[in-house]
């Protein structure tokens, strides 16, 4: 049957050369970037969703105020790592369709050994760090080059009841004392409850731990990781055991395996914990929630073992400028807006967000209006721990949480978990820096 | 073919197309899976021998990933085909509301895959999901569905068979009403009982339509990524990475591409090769009716 067949082949003819048409119709339009120089400029910003909503009214009077330099906001998806995903895949097909990047502290140095983002100390001139408390300027420069602004100056915190208790502990021994004293009282269902899936949350905890018991995470040092890690000392095997006991005894239910901040916080905000491990923004989200527990929340410095002292993790967000962003010196300008004092003032007051700028923190008013600063300030003060700082962390990263949280679901004990993930991370560091794994040449995780 | 090179010049589109968007991409990843790509190369690709491919060899994890990704296809697959013949079968019988019923069943199969999985993570959460509800309502423990490296993955198949047994169902009942109804007719009439009829008639006259699905199902659940990457990431403890999800976190979080690339071109080995082996396995012409004895063995 000639008839039929030859207008079926005309036809997937025609449906193809149709589809060909509209795939070179479509590459000018996404390709085009350049703008003419009397035309206003639009700077693109790439950020996780939280920061669209809390910067959306800024970000309007900003382009209100300056017809000539528009800010136009791309809205990523909620979660850290789906947005270095997302930024990933852009950055990867050469000129990213962003001008400047919110990018998560634990980024930096991946970002700049991959070649994609540019030097800012040029373009902002001067040292404008020295003006920010001393905690939240880490982990913003890298190779002797400024990369990111910071715009908050997060780190981990302990958020207590102040309905069940006096005063917070000092201690992680305190701690466990209070908390298995209120279960046994009846008083809360769980005592501590914190970030145990397998992501980056749990990294972060995971560190504070470390440091909890006297440990380091990372040793700084020469070869193109720029360090080794020290996972299997007795303080990190000490700090893994802590968490592992703390779920063993019924302090932290088995579920924190599976919590990562938003379960954690939903936990206690409902009245069913005496502690919890989160960000500052925790605060605001239960005080806006209007649960059993507003107005009976502390929050404090996160603990330590007896006899040491540790800090929060360092969780700031901060903005970069892209390689290949068409115009520099404008995103510069935006830059120094969006992360200057005036907007995080306004952040602070309507998000709860922390601060970098010390005046901020001097500030007698916006002490009064957000009384989460001093312990803020505290924490900043105290030296925030800043994880791994090498293009290789987020592997490591990913080694260590599979190794405790397979620890926390009783697949492994304290001890093999830690020499395992310390195993693991030698492995690593010894392969990507060009030289042959060490020993034994049996199988590597 | 009275003219071969008309056949082929027509085809000839076609075949520039899966070149484009299948042989091209297949060797840029053989070529990459041969050189160093990283961050510590500044992700310039670097030759590095059969490097990556000795790590591959070395690496437990992608091993473990290998094992959990064709355990879970394995079992959801076989789960979606017993229990979406079971429905076929149900749906095809003449009842009031069949268009009705149709349609509901489908409607799993239409929800996006990210979206399912979200809802699972709310099924299964501990202690607030409606399953642990259901357990304390039944005075039993709360169970830690996500938490449990021994069992999470089947919770993983139990999703994934809620949402693809539709898929599965409706493509057996379209290959049941391409079978004449005067088949079953005359085996009725000769006495044979409902079970004789599926079992000589129905399955051996189904079996290309359950050749397709069964291709294509594993095919689809051997590069499961978005179920997992929602409902668990990979975890507890790595116990419920697919062999996707390690390659996507090789290449897109670790900026490792040559060894992601490396990944990639052996889980596309490994499916191509389980593929194959069910294709020829089931791979046999359409019975007849009277030839119906020695398939139904």
């Amino acid at each position: 049957m000639p008839g039929p067949l030859a207008s079926r082949s005309r036809r997937s003819l025609t449906l193809l050369a149709s589809l060909l048409l509209s795939l070179l119709l479509a590459v000018p339009l996404g390709g085009s970037r350049a703008a003419s120089p009397s035309a206003p400029v639009t700077v693109r910003v790439l950020m996780p969703s939280p920061f669209v909503d809390a910067t959306a009214p800024l970000v309007a009077a900003f382009n209100r105020e300056h017809p000539d330099l528009q800010i136009a906001v791309d809205r990523g998806p909620l979660d850290t790592e789906s947005i270095s995903d997302l930024a990933t895949g852009s950055l990867l097909l050469g000129s990213a369709p962003y001008d400047l990047l919110m990018m998560d502290v634990s980024w930096t140095a991946r970002y700049v050994a991959a070649g994609w983002l540019e030097p800012l100390e040029g373009l902002l001139g001067g040292d404008l760090l020295a003006a920010m408390e001393p905690g939240a300027r880490l982990g913003n420069a890298f190779g002797g080059h400024l990369w990111r602004m910071p715009l908050t100056g997060d780190t981990g915190l302990l958020y207590w009841r102040t309905d069940l208790m006096e005063r917070p502990p000092r201690s992680t021994e305190e701690l466990e004392r209070i908390a298995a004293r209120l279960q046994a009282e009846g008083r809360v269902r769980w005592g501590y409850v914190w970030q145990g899936r397998q992501y980056e949350g749990l990294s972060c905890v995971m560190l504070e731990a470390i440091h909890a018991f006297g440990g380091r995470w990372w040793e700084p040092g020469a070869g193109r990781a720029g360090g080794s890690t020290a996972l299997a000392s007795p303080a990190a095997i000490a700090a893994a055991s802590w968490l592992e006991s703390l779920v063993q005894r019924g302090i932290s239910p088995a579920a924190v395996a599976d919590f990562a901040e938003n379960e954690a916080l939903q936990l206690f905000a409902a009245g069913d914990a005496a502690f919890l491990r989160n960000w500052p923004y925790a605060w605001r989200e239960i005080e806006k929630g209007g649960g059993p527990v507003v107005g009976k929340v502390g929050v404090s410095t996160v603990v330590s073992a007896p006899g040491e002292r540790s800090g929060g993790t360092l969780g700031t967000w901060g903005l970069s400028l892209l390689h290949g962003s068409p115009h520099p010196q404008q995103a510069a300008e935006v830059i120094r807006w969006f992360t200057g004092p005036e907007t995080q003032k306004a952040l602070v007051l309507d998000q709860g967000y922390a601060p970098t700028w010390a005046s901020l923190y001097a500030d007698a008013d916006l002490q009064r209006r957000h009384p989460l600063l001093a312990v803020q300030r505290q924490a900043l003060e105290q030296g925030p721990l800043v994880r791994p700082l090498t293009p290789l962390y987020a592997q490591l990263s990913d080694l260590l949480q599979r190794r405790v949280n397979g620890m926390l679901s009783g697949a492994a004990t304290a001890g093999d978990a830690m020499r395992a993930a310390q195993d693991g991370s030698v492995v690593l560091v010894a392969s990507a820096s060009g030289t042959p794994a060490p020993g034994r040449g049996g199988r590597v995780k | 073919m009275k003219r071969p090179w008309a056949s082929l010049l027509l085809m000839l589109p076609a075949l520039a197309l899966l070149a484009v968007v299948f042989l091209w991409p297949l060797l840029q990843v053989g070529l990459l899976s041969g050189q160093a790509s990283s961050v510590l190369t500044g992700l310039e690709p670097v030759a590095n021998g059969g490097a990556n491919w000795q790590r591959l060899l070395r690496d437990s994890r992608f091993w473990d990933d290998a094992r959990f990704t064709l355990r879970f296809a394995l079992v959801s697959v076989g789960l979606e085909l017993i229990l979406g013949l079971a429905i076929a079968l149900l749906l095809h019988r003449p009842a009031r509301g069949r268009g009705l019923l149709r349609a509901v069943t489908l409607l799993p199969w239409a929800l996006p895959g990210t979206v399912l999985a979200l809802g699972w993570r709310w099924i299964y959460n501990d202690p607030y999901g409606p399953l642990n509800a259901l357990l304390q309502a039944l005075r039993l423990p709360a169970h830690g569905f996500l938490t449990s490296p021994a069992s999470t993955w089947l919770f993983v198949v139990l999703a994934d068979v809620w949402k693809c047994t539709p898929f599965v169902a409706l493509l057996l009942l379209a290959g049941l009403q391409s079978i004449p109804a005067e088949l079953e007719e005359s085996l009725r009439l000769e006495g044979a009982g409902r079970i004789q009829i599926l079992w000589r008639l129905t399955l051996p006259l189904l079996t290309p339509w359950i050749t397709l699905a069964l291709v294509f199902r594993m095919a689809q659940a051997l590069g499961v990524f978005d179920l997992v990457q929602v409902l668990t990431r990979g975890g507890p403890a790595g116990s419920t990475e697919s062999l996707a999800l390690y390659a996507y976190l090789q290449a897109m979080r670790f900026l490792d591409f040559g060894y992601s690339a490396t990944v990639v071109l052996a889980t596309f080995m490994l499916v191509a090769l389980l593929t194959l082996l069910g294709w020829l396995l089931l791979r046999r012409p359409a019975p007849t009716p009277a030839g119906t004895r020695e398939l139904a063995r």
